[in-house]
């Protein structure tokens, strides 16, 4: 089936404000998903891929990150296993002000999940003037490691996807993701390596840019199976009618005029 | 002559927010030069836009498809109408309603059969129907059926309706609601930002409800004509511009208000700008008298204005027989320099808000090269950003200048706390519940933003306590569910109009102030509110017809004049031949329907 981006980001936000979510956070993780799926990234394959999870931690209470180190130019944050979509906006917006203040800052959000979605939000943040790039690496054979970079101003980012042929010795378990934000300088990944890489992604600008302008030509097409598991969590946000509710809320059925 | 004024003059004649914001006064405006109809009527006209009809397939009971063809000098759209029949106890004008006489859509580019067959299917199930993403607006509308049929059997006998009727409700058909913005797969505004057709908000939307409006002319006169070919006449020119396209409008609308302060700024901002610059001209005897003659127009269009709601009808009359006051007055006093500026001041002083309102929508009409370039500033791309770099204690500073209209309220109060809004299962439509004693309190909509800044700023306050020299976003981070709250007030505080200045919790809020509001900057005229919460208004009432946009108007100062409509007498309304028959056969339909001439 084929929606519109309003109708993507609406139906993501009440279904995250279903889950729990609290307003701000709820529109943050509807703008991520909404994001990804205009660019053709698929961001709703992303989320369902957590979504489980996702209520499982909903249930538990809100895992915000906590601050583990700050100075001026560097922060590193425990997401708590969290996915991305809960509260990472907020580390992204801890960098954006640290590299307002020192010109580049290094945010480090360990222990998280739901990656891919935070390009939604370094989109934000590249559009209100700031360099943003995002470095992770999927632990699964063979090692991955993905690069998104957006240039100050930018609406669509550059990224590459790459596996690591020659595995350094030191491999532990990574499930956080390293930000880099600078204010005057661009932080575009651009492939160059002594060492063995074999490119599995490349997304240009202008391949994104396309992307946008065909969803918004010809609507974002999307599963019907995970469309219909967000309108069902967007049901819970709502209220059963009674007398009282309908009573003076709209002409009733006599409208004869 | 126009004295421009630089934009630092212009600041210190912007009346204050706190006045402007109130809601009542914001439930007070009527619509203007700048409203949505107004300025589509004045593109189409300058851009000499072109309206055909593409097809015309309605069968005796004026049910079928049409389908008409809008040239612009940019492109070319579609506007496709479905006319059904329908029972009347299936007849609601309600949100939560199944079915509609006609349903139409406004499409970008051409209609091949494939898209036709693939409206024809989805188009009259609205909300239910998945849209085409050529869609640029989907709606319906429901017969006004004492209008309806009186207006068929009439012209059918050859003789011309009862302009009367047109006051009593000046349409043949109600719409209940108007989509645009990728609602139900239709394409997003996004997709019209870079189109100088339909770039304006709700520009498509108003083109929908013109279309609409050609559509019950034709279909009424094609009904008339297949019921009696030898005795039918056409609807009068006057009495086809005394119809509009009626509108019935809930709680619905309430959200839009809030959840797109940016927009609304920019709305009440042009409005107030214009003013503003307005206030500084020397007016002169002919602008004097052209005020004059407004006033009396509007006056008797107030006076002929029909409302069952008590409050409503009170206000009108209120603001009617304000009306000589002020002719008295502007005809005693000197044409000075500042007289818009006194004028405006003395019926602050002295006139209720609708009249005081009325007056400065009437300005407006004066000065059309003040104003009309406002009509590209109505827009804007909306973001609420958070400043996460902020002081904190500059956040606090700032919701105590810009927000305490907000931090006034004692939200302890049961009064202060009584309303809570939420989506009822019933099509996702807003309501209000009773906390305390409806269901729905935790499952509250976010829609009062002023016990959101009290909370918010009673957080700000502990934590600067403990933590003086942090950041805003290091306060996020240790509060994050104040995240939104702080966006709004960081992107809105250095905007004056963007807040409504109102508690949406208070028992004495009035949710019709905030659904006038929105539709007056539409171009909505004859507000009858039905409760404290929905209204029946008309769009496009006195609006030049098809025929004359395709005319290619030269002069459009005449072209544009359609403010504040009067009932067409039955004289002028009766070409030469039906006059006899018309008076004749008025009273005979009047006496039936009981109505009073």
């Amino acid at each position: 089936m084929k929606v519109s981006y309003n109708e993507l980001q609406g139906l993501c936000r009440k279904a995250f404000l279903g889950m729990g979510f609290g307003d701000g956070d709820a529109s943050d993780a509807a703008d991520m998903v909404a994001w990804m799926q205009l660019h053709e990234l698929d961001g709703l394959q992303a989320l369902n891929r957590g979504l489980d999870y996702l209520l499982a931690e909903q249930l538990e209470g809100a895992r915000t990150p906590v601050m583990l180190y700050a100075d001026g130019d560097l922060a590193v944050l425990d997401g708590q296993g969290g996915s991305v979509l809960g509260s990472s906006s907020l580390a992204l917006e801890l960098g954006f002000a640290k590299a307002r203040a020192r010109g580049l800052a290094v945010i480090k959000i360990r222990r998280c999940h739901n990656r891919q979605l935070i390009m939604g939000y370094l989109a934000r943040i590249a559009g209100r003037g700031m360099n943003a790039t995002a470095f992770w690496r999927n632990a699964q054979a063979p090692l991955t490691e993905q690069v998104v970079g957006f240039r100050a101003g930018g609406s669509v980012p550059e990224i590459r996807v790459y596996a690591v042929t020659q595995v350094p010795e030191e491999n532990a378990h990574n499930d956080g993701v390293t930000l880099l934000f600078a204010n005057h300088v661009e932080l575009l990944p651009s492939m160059r390596s002594e060492y063995a890489y074999d490119l599995l992604a490349c997304h240009r600008e202008s391949d994104l840019l396309a992307s946008r302008e065909r969803a918004m030509l010809d609507g974002i097409l999307i599963d019907d199976a995970v469309w219909d598991r967000l309108k069902h969590l967007a049901t819970r946000i709502l209220v059963e009618s009674t007398e009282a509710s309908r009573s003076g809320a709209g002409p009733g059925t006599d409208d004869s005029d | 002559m126009i004295n421009r004024i630089s934009p630092r003059e212009e600041n210190l004649r912007l009346r204050p927010p706190e006045r402007v914001m109130d809601l009542e006064r914001l439930g007070s405006l009527h619509a203007s030069r700048l409203s949505f109809t107004r300025s589509l009527i004045r593109q189409m006209a300058r851009q000499r836009w072109q309206i055909s009809a593409a097809r015309f397939d309605l069968d005796d009971a004026g049910h079928g498809t049409v389908i008409y063809r809008l040239q612009t000098p940019r492109g070319r759209y579609h506007g496709v109408i479905f006319s059904q029949p329908l029972d009347d106890e299936a007849r609601s004008d309600r949100v939560i309603a199944e079915a509609w006489d006609v349903t139409f859509g406004v499409v970008e580019g051409e209609v091949d059969e494939a898209l036709l067959e693939q409206m024809a299917a989805n188009v009259p199930l609205q909300e239910a129907g998945r849209q085409h993403p050529r869609l640029l607006v989907l709606s319906r509308a429901n017969r006004s059926l004492r209008n309806f049929d009186a207006f068929t059997r009439a012209l059918a006998e050859g003789y011309q309706p009862d302009p009367a009727w047109l006051t009593r409700a000046g349409y043949l058909y109600r719409t209940t609601a108007v989509y645009g913005n990728g609602k139900f797969g239709i394409a997003d505004f996004g997709r019209l930002k870079d189109n100088p057709d339909f770039q304006r908000p709700f520009s498509a939307q108003m083109l929908a409800v013109y279309l609409l409006r050609h559509f019950s002319i034709q279909q009424v006169e094609h009904i008339a004509r297949r019921q009696a070919p030898a005795t039918a006449v056409g609807l009068a020119t006057p009495l086809k511009r005394y119809l509009g396209i009626g509108n019935a409008t809930g709680l619905g609308m309430a959200p839009f208000l809030i959840n797109h302060p940016q927009l609304i700024e920019q709305w009440v901002k042009s409005r107030e700008q214009a003013l503003a610059q307005i206030s500084a001209q020397t007016p002169d005897e002919a602008q004097r008298e052209r005020l004059l003659a407004l006033l009396e127009r509007a006056r008797r269009h107030l006076e002929q204005t029909i409302t069952g709601d008590v409050q409503q009808g009170e206000r009108n009359r209120e603001t009617a027989a304000a009306l000589p006051d002020v002719r008295a007055w502007l005809e005693q006093v000197p044409l000075t320099a500042d007289l818009w500026r006194e004028l405006t001041e003395w019926s602050h002083r002295t006139l209720p808000l609708e009249a005081q309102e009325l007056i400065n929508t009437l300005l407006l009409e004066l000065y059309p090269a003040i104003v009309e370039p406002f009509e590209n500033r109505m827009g804007v791309d909306e973001r609420l950003e958070l400043t996460p770099e902020m002081p904190l204690v500059h956040l606090k500073q700032l919701i105590e200048t810009h927000y305490d209209w907000a931090l006034a309220v004692d939200f302890d109060a049961p009064d202060s706390r009584y309303w809570f809004w939420y989506r009822s299962v019933e099509k996702e439509e807003p309501r209000l519940g009773v906390r305390g004693h409806e269901p729905g309190a935790d499952r509250e909509l976010k829609l009062a933003i002023a016990p959101r800044v009290a909370d918010t700023h009673r957080a700000v306050e502990a934590y600067l306590g403990d933590n003086p020299h942090a950041t805003t976003v290091e306060f996020l981070i240790a509060h994050c569910r104040h995240k939104d709250i702080v966006r709004r007030i960081q992107t809105m505080a250095e905007t004056p109009y963007g807040e409504i200045r109102a508690n949406l919790w208070a028992r004495e809020m009035k949710p019709m102030h905030l659904l006038r509001a929105k539709l007056a900057f539409f171009g909505a005229g004859r507000f009858d509110p039905k409760s404290d919460r929905w209204v029946r208004i008309t769009l496009f009432q006195g609006a030049p017809l098809v025929e004359e946009l395709n005319a290619e108007p030269d002069d459009l100062r005449d072209f544009d004049d359609w403010s504040f409509p009067l009932e067409p007498s039955p004289e002028t309304s009766a070409p030469d031949s039906a006059c006899l028959s018309h008076r004749t056969a008025s009273h005979r339909t009047a006496a039936t329907n009981g109505v009073a001439l």
